[in-house]
C-alpha cells in the first residue's frame, strides 16, 4: 500500500516535470505554424496553410525549410565546430584529469578550480581578446579560430566531469585484472575504458551542448562570417518578437541537443549500473 | 566597458607581431576616388576584379533576408560582385569588430566588413575612431537622387544623422517616420488630438487609454523629443546643437516645459496605478495594449506600419493614421556606410551605389515595405508615379500630409541627458528643482 502511494507520487513528479519541461515548447510549435495569434485567443486565429498561397514571399515554414533561411548551413557548421571542439577537449582532458586524481598530486584543488576560471570571465571580454589575438595570428574568420576559442569555455566542463569519472574509478578492479594476468593494453581496453566510457559521453554530452550555443564567441572570432544555429536564432529573435519563422528556428536549433540527449541517455544509464558494480566490488574488497 | 575594451584591444595589439601596413594602392584608389578624380568606369571594373562584397546588416527581417538574396544578390552578379550578406542581431557588434581589425593594424583592403547598415550612435561612434572609408555619397552617379541642401529639410536628413554630420561618409537607403496610429472605434475623427496639449485634453475626458513606450527605448525617447519640441519655445530648433554648447541653466530651461508636461500626463496613462503608470517596455508590449483595445492610439517608427500591420491582423481593421504632433514628426534615415578597412572598397562603392538606384529602392519598398531612402522630389515625374503606385498605402492621412509635419532628431550628444532627467523627473516623480538634476546628468555624461 505504502508503496503503491510511493509509486503515485514519483509518477505525479514525473508527469509534473515533464509539464515543466515540455510545457513551454508546446506553444513554440503552435507559434510556428501561426499566421495571427493574438491574446486573448487559445489557438491562432489564422494558420500559416490558409494565407501561403497568397503571400509574396515565403511564410512560416517555407521560410524555414527554404535556402533563405540558412538554416542547413548553420546547423551544419554548428555540428562541425561542436563535434570538432569536443574531440580536441577530450584528447586534452584525457591525461590532464588522469595526472589530477594520482594521490601523489598535490596542488589539485587549486588547480581545479583554476580550470573554471574561463567561466567566470564575461563572454565578451573572451570574444573580443580571442580576436584581437587572433587577427595577426590569421585565425580570425577561420573555423580553426572558432573551435580553438571555444576550447576556453569548454575545457572546464569536460575536465570537471572526467576528474569525477578518474575518481570514480576503482583501481582495485585494475589490479584484480593485472592479478589474473591481464597485460597493459588488455586491460586498458577491456577494463579501464569501458568503465571510463559513460563518463566520457557524459562530458561529450556537456562540451557539445555548450559549444553549440557560444553566440558571441562565435560571432566576434568568425568575424560574422561562419553562420552557426545561436547566430541565425540571435539575428531572428533580436528585436524580441517571437513570430512563426523564429518559433520554426527554435525548433530546428533544439534538433541536435534532442538527438545526443536520446543517443546517450542510454549510455549514462549504464554508466549509472557499472557504478554501482564498482561499488559493489570495492565493498567486497574491504 | 570601453576601458575594459581599450585595454583587450592593446593586449591584442602587443601580442600580434605581424601587423600588415595598408597597401598602397588601395590607398591610391581610395584618394582617387574621393577626389573625383577616377572614372565610375574604374571603380566598376575594381570592384569586378575584387568580386565580392561582405555586407552586414540586421537580420530579424524575413522579408529583407529574402529580397537581398532573391533580388539583389543576382543584381550584382550582373555587375561581377558576388553578395555575402551577414546577418547580425546589433549592429554595436560589428562596430566592435571593424575596430577591433583596425586596431589589430588592419588598413584598407584588410578588413572583414565592406559595408554596414547603420544610424545614430553606431555611426557615431565609427566616426570618432576615425573608422570611416571617406565621403563617398556624394560622388556615386546615383547621388543625384538624393537632396544634398543643406537647408532644406529633406536635405538636412541626408547630412545630419541623429544631429551629427555625416559629411557624405554615410549613404542614405532607408527612411523612417515616428508616426501615431488610433483606433477608430475608440476615438472619433473629431476628438483626434494633433498637439501635445490636444493629447492632454482628451487624456483627461478618457484617462487610461494612450500611453507610450518607457526610455530609454529609442521609441520611448522620440515620443518624449517630441514632446519636448512641442513645449520648448524654440522648437524642434534648439535641440539641434551639442551638448556642450549649453550651460546648464539654457539646457534647463530648453527641457523644463516638456518634463512637466510628461509628469502632468503621467497619472492618466494607460496601466497607471496611484498614479504610476507601468510603461510598456519595448514595441510588442505597445502593440498588444493597442490590439486588445486597451488604448486608443499608440506612436512607434515605420511610415508603413499600419499598412503592413492590418494586412498581417496584427492590428484592427479600423485603425488610422494621425498627423501627430503638427509639424514635429520625427523622420530620420538609415544608412550604409563603407568602414575604413573594407575588404573590398571598390565593390563596396558599387554595391551602395546600386542600393541607391531608382531601382532597387523602388524594388526595396514594394517587396520589403521599407520607406525610400532617396528624395521623391528629385526623381522623373514618370519615376515619381513609379514610386507612388508601389508605396504601401496610407489610412486616413496621405503621404503629402505626413510629408510635410516632419521634424529633425534630437542631437545625439543630448540623449543621454534627456533620459536621465525623464528618469528622475517623470518615472521618479522628483521634486529637485530641474536645473540641478540636468547639471548631474550634464557632469555624468562627459
Amino acid at each position: 500500500m505504502k508503496g503503491v502511494s510511493h509509486n503515485g507520487k514519483a509518477l505525479l513528479v514525473g508527469v509534473g516535470l515533464y509539464i515543466v519541461i515540455l510545457g513551454p515548447i508546446i506553444p513554440v510549435i503552435i507559434q510556428s505554424f501561426a499566421f495571427q495569434w493574438h491574446w486573448p485567443d487559445l489557438l491562432p486565429r489564422v494558420w500559416w496553410w490558409s494565407v501561403r498561397a497568397d503571400s509574396t514571399f515565403p511564410l512560416a515554414w517555407d521560410y524555414v525549410l527554404s535556402p533563405y533561411s540558412h538554416v542547413f548551413e548553420a546547423a551544419g557548421n554548428t555540428l562541425f565546430i561542436s563535434l570538432s571542439v569536443t574531440l580536441l577537449a577530450l584528447i586534452l582532458c584525457l591525461p590532464a584529469a588522469r595526472v589530477l586524481v594520482s594521490p601523489h598530486f598535490k596542488w589539485k584543488t587549486q588547480i581545479l578550480s583554476l580550470f573554471t576560471l574561463p567561466l567566470i570571465v564575461p563572454e565578451m571580454a573572451l570574444a573580443l581578446a580571442f580576436l584581437a589575438v587572433f587577427i595577426p595570428l590569421g585565425l580570425a574568420g577561420t573555423y580553426t579560430g572558432i573551435i580553438v576559442a571555444h576550447l576556453i569555455p569548454v575545457l572546464p566542463y569536460m575536465m570537471r566531469v572526467l576528474v569525477s569519472v578518474y575518481q570514480g574509478l576503482n583501481p582495485a578492479v585494475v589490479e584484480q585484472a593485472q592479478l589474473l594476468g591481464a597485460s597493459r593494453w588488455q586491460r586498458l581496453v577491456h577494463i579501464t575504458i569501458p568503465l571510463l566510457l559513460p563518463g566520457i559521453l557524459a562530458g561529450c554530452l556537456f562540451t557539445l551542448l555548450v559549444s553549440s550555443n557560444i553566440f558571441l564567441i562565435t560571432f566576434l572570432v568568425g568575424q560574422g562570417r561562419v553562420e552557426t544555429l545561436p547566430t541565425l536564432l540571435f539575428s531572428k529573435i533580436g528585436g524580441g518578437a517571437l513570430d512563426a519563422t523564429a518559433a520554426g528556428l527554435t525548433l530546428i536549433a533544439m534538433i541536435p541537443g534532442f538527438i545526443l540527449l536520446l543517443a546517450t541517455e542510454r549510455h549514462i544509464r549504464d554508466y549509472q549500473r557499472v557504478g554501482a558494480v564498482g561499488r559493489s566490488i570495492d565493498g567486497s574488497h574491504r | 566597458m570601453n576601458l575594459l575594451r581599450n585595454a583587450l584591444v592593446l593586449t591584442g595589439l602587443l601580442s600580434g607581431s605581424l601587423i600588415a601596413a595598408t597597401p598602397t594602392d588601395q590607398i591610391a584608389f581610395r584618394t582617387a576616388f574621393l577626389d573625383g578624380q577616377l572614372p565610375w568606369e574604374s571603380v566598376s571594373t575594381a570592384a569586378r576584379s575584387e568580386g565580392a562584397i561582405d555586407f552586414y546588416y540586421w537580420g530579424g527581417d524575413d522579408r529583407l533576408n529574402v529580397w537581398l538574396e532573391r533580388t539583389v544578390a543576382p543584381d550584382l552578379e550582373k555587375l561581377g560582385v558576388t553578395l555575402r550578406p551577414h546577418r547580425i542581431t546589433a549592429t554595436s557588434d560589428v562596430v566592435d569588430l571593424v575596430l577591433t581589425e583596425a586596431r589589430a593594424g588592419k588598413g584598407l583592403g584588410q578588413g572583414s566588413v565592406d559595408a554596414i547598415w547603420v544610424n545614430g550612435e553606431n555611426f557615431y561612434t565609427l566616426a570618432q575612431q576615425d573608422l570611416l572609408f571617406g565621403s563617398f555619397a556624394q560622388k556615386l552617379p546615383n547621388a543625384t537622387w538624393f537632396d544634398w541642401d543643406e537647408n532644406s529639410a529633406g536635405g538636412s536628413l541626408n547630412l545630419y544623422d541623429f544631429g551629427y554630420p555625416t559629411q557624405g561618409r554615410e549613404m542614405p537607403w532607408s527612411g523612417e517616420q515616428y508616426v501615431c496610429a488610433v483606433n477608430r472605434s475608440l476615438m472619433a475623427e473629431a476628438e483626434t488630438p494633433h498637439t501635445f496639449a490636444e493629447l492632454e485634453r482628451w487624456l483627461e475626458a478618457n484617462p487610461g487609454t494612450f500611453t507610450y513606450v518607457k526610455p530609454p527605448h529609442y521609441l520611448g525617447n522620440t515620443f518624449v523629443q517630441e514632446a519636448l519640441y512641442e513645449m520648448s519655445p524654440e522648437g524642434a530648433q534648439g535641440f539641434q546643437q551639442p551638448l556642450d554648447s549649453f550651460t546648464p541653466e539654457s539646457l534647463a530651461r530648453l527641457l523644463a516645459p516638456g518634463m512637466a508636461y510628461l509628469k502632468r500626463i503621467a497619472p492618466l496613462l494607460a496601466q497607471a496605478r496611484n498614479g504610476i503608470p507601468r510603461y510598456p517596455e519595448n514595441e510588442s508590449a505597445l502593440m498588444q495594449l493597442f490590439q486588445n483595445s486597451q488604448t486608443a492610439m499608440e506612436c512607434q517608427f515605420g511610415l508603413y506600419h499600419v499598412a503592413t500591420k492590418r494586412a498581417s491582423g496584427q492590428m484592427p481593421d479600423n485603425t488610422e493614421e494621425i498627423i501627430f504632433p503638427r509639424h514635429n514628426m520625427i523622420k530620420n534615415k538609415n544608412y550604409l556606410v563603407i568602414p575604413s578597412n573594407a575588404p573590398h572598397p571598390a565593390a563596396a562603392l558599387v554595391f551602395t551605389n546600386y542600393m541607391s538606384s531608382v531601382a532597387a529602392q523602388k524594388s526595396k519598398l514594394a517587396a520589403v515595405g521599407y520607406p525610400l531612402g532617396l528624395d521623391l522630389w528629385m526623381l522623373s515625374a514618370a519615376d515619381q508615379a513609379a514610386m507612388v503606385e508601389a508605396m504601401p498605402p496610407h489610412f486616413g492621412v496621405t503621404q503629402a500630409a505626413l510629408d510635410s509635419h516632419i521634424a529633425p532628431d534630437t542631437h545625439a550628444s543630448l540623449v543621454r541627458v534627456i533620459e536621465s532627467l525623464w528618469q528622475s523627473v517623470v518615472l521618479q516623480g522628483s521634486e529637485t528643482p530641474i536645473a540641478t538634476l540636468v547639471e548631474q546628468a550634464m557632469s555624468q555624461s562627459k
